[in-house]
């Protein structure tokens, strides 16, 4: 009776076009786009600014300062100032004076943060050559003092180092994406499964079943089994979007990091999740049209509070708690926890067993309101 | 046979059934008659076993609905009014799909298949059907466990003449299969053609339970009717008229009556005491205007 149920569900699935496109090409686009889009956001190394150095002082402490320049690749160092979007004037008697600064021109299409950011870059190298001169000039004065800052390498490296909490990797807009379009994509499965569950309620097929010894437990367990192996190759193929697709567009590739048993335990945790409140929609709605605008809204604002659409950690703290109530943040923050920290299965246990008891709950609600409906009979 | 005692179900303050006792013979067609909202609607829904009632019992065939629910379910099929089927499936998936849930007999697949004409339609989407070719498949679906009873609500809802007679013919077939069949029709005509005894629901209460015969020829009404050979002078003459050749009468009013129709020469061909038809007696007897 299962195998007859679940195949005659993926029939119906399979032969909706508009669901199809909506479970599979639209979050491996959404994956697309915006991994390319962000892909400047979220790495340091892509960041360039063209600046112009104009050396007064022509110095020890200015050429080392300018070779510093020239070899950090954050920097494009041109010959013109007229194409520089920033002018570095090196006053004269820059070396001999302590006091002296650096001048910063900016162009005027230039924001306020990526001034900021050239300045706090353009420090690293303005200390690095001051203190390499500090060295220089104490060399006279003992020679073992000199020899022991010769020895160090000083740069602004050797004065911190950064670390993330169980961390190896920095993130890049590709392991922000993927998870994030995962989550939302799977939640998706609102569309088919409302649509086939209230055409099934209105034609009566769901009582006629009923009629048949078909209990109300068997339609929403052989129900909810197609969604569960939809759900799994959606996070096959945008996993595989993330690995393969995505550098095609000169973009980094998604890195798995963690566990892969992780990865499929919240794969399959988020899919119950998404198939209870999907099931929970389908069941109480009164046409497709609004178990699909309903279930669509729903999508959207949990994934806005979830982090799918902002990233969590660009929210201000009182919507990062405010995102902890969607179950689509649970899943995220279980993904980015093994792609991003490595993650292992007892790390995203807590995040796991959520979802689950959150899918049950609803399902279970879903297939109650669903038994009252057959009650009203045919 | 079927045997319904005491039947009670009640939603909220109104009841649907009122005490409604029934007894059903096996291999019978048996016709339900009711206004809308009369309960022929709750009473097929619990002899189906989806909902239950407040109170009474039912039997049917020896077995206790209430305690062997799945056995008797097993035993009967309801063909609903509306079309329960998938329609972006094609005929035979959704004969197969049925067939596994009930693990239903490659004989009895067969069957239905062949008294319902569907062979030629097999590979058909269900969308794409006739009305006709619907009801049939619904009608298939209903017959692939092979059930013992056989609930029919409106089945012939919506369809023309021609598939309608079809039905109605593969319906009265299964009496030859000993199969009980309970017929819900708003179309008297129908009832009249096929059913064998008749129970008339009136607010949950069973009015009246009688052979079809019975019901046509009843005696305990005084109308009469006297159809007549067509003559121009009847719409002179100022007589109640059913139609344009069926004078509507009173037993006491006959032989005036009659009187009239000698002295005009107006030929007599038939005289019916009782009710006409069944529609007309099911107007008489519970005051509804139309069915």
């Amino acid at each position: 009776m299962f195998k007859a149920m679940i195949k005659k569900e993926f029939l119906l699935v399979l032969r909706d076009k508009h669901a199809l496109l909506a479970l599979f090409v639209m979050p491996a686009i959404f994956i697309l786009i915006m991994s390319v889009a962000m892909r400047d956001q979220f790495t340091n190394e892509s960041i360039e600014f063209s600046l112009y150095v104009n050396d007064a002082d022509i110095s020890k402490i200015s050429k080392d300062f300018l070779t510093k320049i020239e070899a950090d690749k954050k920097f494009h160092l041109l010959d013109d100032e007229t194409s520089a979007q920033f002018v570095v004037t090196i006053p004269k008697d820059y070396e001999s004076k302590p006091n002296s600064k650096l001048s910063i021109n900016v162009r005027d299409s230039i924001k306020s943060d990526e001034i900021e950011a050239f300045k706090a870059m353009l420090f690293e190298h303005v200390l690095s050559a001051k203190l390499e001169n500090m060295v220089r000039n104490i060399e006279g004065v003992s020679p073992q003092i000199s020899k022991i800052l010769s020895d160090l390498e000083i740069s602004v490296e050797t004065m911190y180092e950064v670390s993330y909490n169980n961390s190896i990797n920095i993130p890049n807009s590709t392991q922000q994406s993927v998870p994030a379009w995962i989550v939302f994509g799977m939640f998706f499965i609102i569309i088919p499964m409302s649509t086939i569950y209230v055409n099934e309620r209105k034609q009566n097929t769901l009582a006629r079943l009923n009629s048949m010894n078909v209990s109300i437990f068997a339609m929403g367990i052989s129900k909810s089994i197609p969604y569960l192996v939809i759900n799994q190759f959606q996070v096959l193929i945008m996993l595989g979007v993330g690995i393969y697709l995505v550098p095609l567009f000169d973009t980094p590739a998604l890195v798995i990091n963690g566990s892969f048993f992780a990865l499929g335990a919240v794969s399959v945790a988020l899919s119950i999740a998404a198939i209870g409140i999907s099931s929970l929609i389908a069941v109480s709605a009164k046409s497709s049209e609004q178990a699909t605008t309903i279930g669509g809204i729903l999508n959207i604002l949990l994934g806005a509070i979830g982090g799918v659409m902002v990233p969590k950690f660009i929210m201000p703290p009182v919507m990062q708690k405010l995102s902890e109530i969607s179950p689509m943040s649970w899943g995220l923050d279980a993904f980015l926890d093994i792609f991003l920290k490595s993650a292992n299965f007892s790390m995203v246990l807590n995040n796991v067993l959520m979802l689950i008891t959150f899918g049950v709950i609803s399902l279970m609600l879903s297939m109650l309101i669903l038994q009252i409906s057959i009650k009203k009979g045919f | 046979m079927i045997k319904i005692t005491n039947l009670t179900k009640s939603y909220g303050e109104k009841k649907a059934l009122d005490n409604l006792s029934l007894e059903i013979k096996k291999g019978s067609v048996f016709g339900l008659l009711g206004v809308n909202g009369a309960g022929k609607t709750t009473l097929l829904s619990i002899l189906n076993g989806l909902i239950s009632q407040d109170s009474g019992s039912v039997e049917i065939f020896g077995l206790d609905m209430n305690k062997e629910l799945k056995k008797v379910k097993s035993l009967s099929s309801i063909i609903p009014q509306h079309l329960a089927f998938y329609e972006d499936l094609s005929v035979k998936e959704n004969l197969d799909f049925f067939a596994k849930v009930q693990n239903a007999e490659k004989e009895s697949y067969d069957k239905s298949v062949e008294i319902n004409s569907l062979e030629e339609i097999l590979l058909q989407k269900a969308s794409t059907l006739s009305g006709g070719q619907k009801r049939r498949l619904n009608i298939a679906i209903g017959l692939l466990n092979n059930p013992k009873v056989i609930y029919f609500d409106e089945p012939t809802v919506g369809i023309d003449p021609k598939s309608r007679n079809e039905i109605l013919d593969s319906i009265k077939e299964y009496k030859n299969f000993g199969i009980t069949v309970i017929y819900t029709s708003h179309y008297m005509n129908e009832i009249e053609k096929i059913c064998d005894e008749v129970a008339i629901i009136d607010h949950g209460k069973l009015i009246e339970q009688n052979s079809v015969e019975n019901l046509i020829t009843n005696r305990s009404s005084d109308s009469v009717s006297v159809e007549v050979i067509y003559s121009e002078k009847l719409q002179e003459l100022g007589l109640d008229m059913s139609s344009e050749t069926t004078i509507k009468t009173k037993e006491s009013e006959l032989f005036a009556t009659l009187k009239l129709c000698k002295t005009h020469k107006i030929s007599i061909k038939q005289i019916n005491y009782g009710s006409s038809n069944l529609e007309k007696h099911f107007l008489d007897i519970t005051g509804a205007k139309d069915v």
